[in-house]
């Protein structure tokens, strides 16, 4: 199977984090999505021996993931884990949602929230999440816990959805699971650690958690309301 | 309307004109998008010789002088024409990030040492550039 790791100047933390995946899952394949980065995150990338998607300049987290699942897609991996590059995912809970997938899943997510004692984030963020995880259920009737997960495996249905050509492609959260539950995608969830992200830009930090969250409102309305032929090609 | 004024603002409108045939003409503007430009620059000289018809619409939308409408209809246009740029921008946005992901899926295909360099057959004699 594949791990997509995307990766904006992760330079400082990929070391790291291809490390803990090759310790713990020395068979699957590593993909670095380097997102248009300046600090030769692709470079180490090729240094470790992974394999390398390289987009010629930043495009953001949803689309450089979506890169890395095209790259599954096209050669037909049965799973593909999107795994975040800062480090802040715990390879030990691959597994579970990896054979969630093979359950029949075609999305299985890594919620923090259903394993005890773990980083929960600030009052905001689980206020946010709280919020977002009440609108997908008011929308599509799933009780999933942490919506905004980056810990991901997709089976080939679960692929074939993430690499369409409208799948929202800023951060895809609550609106991703939304469209998935109207293509009538089977969504699974498992428990995972999340550890303090040591990400410089952490995406859902300071100022930018308002426009985040408003964005967000939008995007899942869009999800829901959005035309048929959306998911589709 | 003084007849000053209507030499002036015809010779804009006209100038305009030239310049919009001119681009197009140039290939600088696609033709699909002239259109309504040409149909903009119409608009004034239509407005600069028949000046009752903008007292008319005038009558019509209910405001008091003129010049109101002359500017209620400017900018409406002008708004409308920055929605039209969004939705523009917004495919352009798509289609570019379609692109980027394209060409690093297809570099990552061809420098990739994970598929078999033999598979791929040698390179055609060059041909001199004509």
């Amino acid at each position: 199977m594949l791990v997509v790791i995307p990766a904006w100047n992760e330079a400082a933390n990929l070391h790291g984090v291809v490390g803990e995946l090759r310790g713990a899952r020395p068979d699957d394949d590593l993909l670095v999505v380097d997102d248009g980065s300046t600090d030769g995150t692709a470079e180490l990338a090729r240094r470790l021996d992974c394999r390398l998607v390289e987009l010629p300049f930043h495009l953001g987290y949803g689309a450089a993931v979506q890169a890395g699942v095209k790259y599954g897609l096209r050669r037909g991996y049965p799973v593909a884990v999107t795994f975040d590059g800062d480090g802040q995912h715990d390879p030990a809970d691959v597994e579970p949602l990896v054979e969630a997938v093979r359950q029949g899943a075609d999305v299985a997510l890594g919620s923090r929230f259903l394993s005890p004692g773990a980083y929960h984030g600030g009052l905001f963020r689980r206020a946010g999440r709280r919020l977002f995880s009440l609108l997908l259920r008011a929308l599509t009737g799933l009780r999933l816990t942490d919506p905004t997960s980056g810990l991901k495996a997709l089976g080939p249905r679960g692929q074939t959805l993430f690499a369409l050509a409208r799948f929202p492609d800023r951060f895809p959260d609550a609106d991703a699971l939304v469209l998935a539950r109207r293509a009538r995608l089977a969504l699974a969830e498992r428990p995972a650690r999340m550890r303090q992200s040591h990400n410089r830009h952490s995406m859902h930090g300071g100022g930018r958690a308002v426009a985040y969250t408003f964005n967000m409102f939008l995007s899942l309305l869009v999800a829901a309301a959005g035309r048929e032929s959306d998911l589709r090609g | 309307m003084p007849i000053r004024q209507k030499i002036f603002f015809l010779t804009i409108a006209v100038v305009l004109l030239l310049v919009i045939l001119e681009l197009v003409r140039r290939r600088r503007l696609r033709v699909e998008y002239s259109w309504l430009w040409l149909a903009s620059a119409l608009t004034i000289v239509l407005m600069i010789l028949r000046y009752d018809l903008l007292i008319w619409i005038t009558g019509l939308v209910g405001a008091v002088i003129p010049t109101s409408t002359l500017f209620f209809f400017s900018i409406l246009y002008l708004a409308l024409l920055s929605l039209n740029y969004s939705v523009r921008l917004s495919d352009l946005t798509r289609q570019v990030k379609e692109l980027a992901q394209e060409v690093a899926l297809l570099r990552a295909e061809s420098s990739s040492s994970w598929e078999a360099p033999a598979a791929r057959p040698p390179d055609p004699p060059r041909a001199s550039a004509k």
